[in-house]
């Protein structure tokens, strides 16, 4: 009997303390939240237990480049309702929305719809291909650009010379298309022209450049795309060197033509997962552009009867304005 | 001589990689608290906040302490039993090569690293709450749940907490044993009230460690927890965000504030961990006092 009743106090002891810590934050709960922005909207059935067709929303962490894109087309960017699972990865991302037979996530269009059991949502009634990406049809998509310096800010010639060269590799060439799309860039391939035509222009790829280093930043989401761009632009030119610092689509700018351009992160090439704003002037560059679209796609578990979700139906599923599949009325 | 100096430098050493690991990861985490000028953290919304909202900027922690003491506490509290039953198997009932095999299977369950228990747990434990949950009409976010990461961290403590008793119960005397037999106990009676109060020191010890563990985990957890952004969570089947699972989500790709306040979670880890050991350590004071007068 001693020995229960030992382990009795010190369980005892041990929930006390969490019971007396979980009052604390009880108090705390009720006192703030009804004050809090966007925690009421009592339509939130998707808060989870409790009604079998409330809508359960998966969403990306923060830092994420793929919910940047989702939120910024859909346009709810700091709206996402309270009642969101926060999953780490597009793997994991097509994982649990697989596993649950209510759930709504995003995932890039590159991934493995029917092994992760997700069926692929039809934005505004247009299927999510990549031939409808290209021909525009599909507008749940953002655009990978770029930009250069100005054409007469680079710190030499030979520097000028091989980032026009690259630019031209990663924008124009049907290799350097191929290994964009390969890195999961949707870019049509075949109206791409062969290296070996566009090379003649640029003599400096024949040279030893190993001396010489491209500098790029801008934003994450280009970072796969690029980094194999360039590391097979790397042997077709001279193995120049390369160093990729991608700290958000803010910098791609800043760094190449604005602010910072001659701090301490100066970049060569910058990069945006989105069209460069007005307040981002690019008209000096050397060269400004897209080099390749990514696309996202709204995605639910196969077995869920909905095929497709408008702009105002996945805004409001993802706020939380809509709680219920029924509610959807598909 | 020479041993005993090598000795200092190792204990030395040992205590500078603390202080310099407390140091480093203190003074990064203060760093989202001073420095003034707009969108820095006020301490006081931070430790006692229900939403945590990297988007919108609000960091509010207190939520996520609570969370992690309850699945953390919950995952060892149901592990303990099992852990002292099975040491009570392994010493106790089953014989030579048997007691040896068991043996081995939980030093091998210890020795599987956490994100083969994440995977299992992202596949297996999550698809048996989501089951569950049907069975009581509980609709769960596939499965991603408080109670599957209490079952995680069950799984994941047993083996401490089982090699720490094993090894406990094997050093109690053996005269302990006989004495009580000769008195007429049966090796039940005996194994429960001679034999586990014993050696009840290591099975507190192992519930220590195992609950430094369950407190820590990160990579498993974060898989399964579904990171709400809110709470505290009481719903077992609701999803849930612990202090790791709040450092580690999305820690690749940010940058800025959001990144720099993960070290300030960090701290708040480490003074819930050490608060907890304290605690526990207190507590084995308490039991060993009166445990002592009583044998």
């Amino acid at each position: 009997m001693k020995l229960k009743k030992r382990f009795t106090t010190l369980l005892t002891v041990i929930l006390a303390l969490a019971m007396i810590l979980a009052l604390a934050a009880c108090d705390k709960k009720q006192g703030t939240d009804p004050s809090q922005p966007g925690a009421a909207s009592g339509t939130t059935a998707g808060s989870s237990p409790g009604g079998d067709r409330a809508i359960h929303v998966y969403t990306r962490d923060a830092a994420s480049g793929t919910r940047e894109g989702f939120e910024s087309v859909v346009g709810f960017k700091g709206k996402l309702t309270e009642y969101a699972n926060e999953v780490a990865s597009n793997g994991a991302m097509a994982q649990q929305v697989g596993q649950d037979i209510n759930g709504i996530g995003y995932v890039s269009l590159v991934t493995n719809f029917a092994e992760n059991n997700l069926k692929p949502l039809k934005y505004e009634g247009v299927e999510a291909t990549e031939a409808n990406v290209i021909n525009g049809s599909y507008t749940l998509k953002r655009p990978f650009s770029f930009t250069t310096r100005a054409g007469n800010d680079y710190a030499s010639d030979e520097k000028k010379q091989i980032v026009e060269a690259f630019i031209a590799y990663l924008a124009d060439s049907k290799e350097g298309r191929e290994v964009v799309a390969a890195a999961g860039g949707i870019v049509e391939i075949e109206t791409g022209k062969p290296w070996s035509e566009l090379k003649a222009q640029y003599p400096i790829v024949d040279k030893d450049n190993s001396a010489l280093e491209i500098v790029c930043g801008g934003s994450t989401s280009v970072e796969k795309c690029i980094t194999a761009a360039l590391e097979s632009f790397q042997g077709i030119a001279g193995n120049v060197q390369f160093k990729i610092d991608q700290t958000g689509s803010g910098d791609g700018w800043t760094r190449v033509l604005g602010d910072e351009k001659d701090g301490p992160n100066a970049s060569d090439i910058g990069f945006a997962s989105r069209d460069f704003k007005d307040t981002e002037p690019v008209d000096g560059a050397l060269r400004h552009g897209i080099f390749c679209q990514d696309a996202i796609v709204a995605v639910v578990h196969k077995d869920n009867a909905v095929m497709d979700l408008t702009k105002e139906e996945l805004y409001s599923i993802f706020t939380g304005d809509t709680g219920t599949w029924d509610a959807i009325g598909r | 001589m020479v041993f005993r100096n090598l000795f200092r430098i190792a204990g030395v050493l040992a205590a500078v990689m603390v202080i310099l690991i407390i140091i480093f990861v203190t003074s990064r985490g203060i760093r989202p608290f001073i420095g003034g000028e707009g969108g820095r953290l006020d301490l006081k919304e931070f430790l006692t906040g229900s939403r945590w909202r990297s988007d919108q900027g609000i960091y509010g922690l207190g939520f996520v302490i609570i969370n992690t003491l309850l699945v953390s506490i919950a995952g060892g509290v149901l592990a303990l039993p099992s852990a002292v039953l099975s040491a009570i198997l392994i010493t106790r009932i089953a014989k030579g090569k048997v007691s040896v095999f068991l043996t081995t299977i939980v030093e091998t369950l210890a020795a599987i690293p956490s994100v083969v228990y994440g995977v299992f747990a992202a596949g297996k434990i999550t698809v048996l709450v989501r089951d569950l949950g049907h069975l009581f009409g509980i609709s769960t976010y596939g499965g991603n749940s408080s109670l599957a990461v209490i079952l995680l961290l069950a799984i994941m403590t047993y083996p401490t907490m089982t090699t720490l008793a094993v090894s406990g119960m094997r050093s109690v005397p053996r005269q302990l044993d006989s004495a009580s037999l000769a008195l007429g106990a049966t090796p039940t009676q005996t194994s429960f009230k001679v034999i586990v109060p014993a050696a009840r020191s290591s099975i507190v010890t192992g519930f220590t460690l195992g609950l430094g563990r369950a407190f820590g985990e990160a990579t498993a957890v974060s898989m399964i927890a579904g990171n709400a952004l809110t709470g505290p969570t009481w719903n077992p089947f609701d999803i849930t965000r612990t202090l790791t699972s709040t450092m580690l989500t999305g820690l690749h790709e940010t940058t800025g504030l959001d990144y720099e306040v993960r070290f300030s979670v960090g701290v708040i880890l480490m003074v819930v961990i050490i608060s907890m050991n304290l605690l526990v350590a207190a507590a084995k004071k308490r039991l060993e006092k009166k445990g002592g007068a009583a044998l």
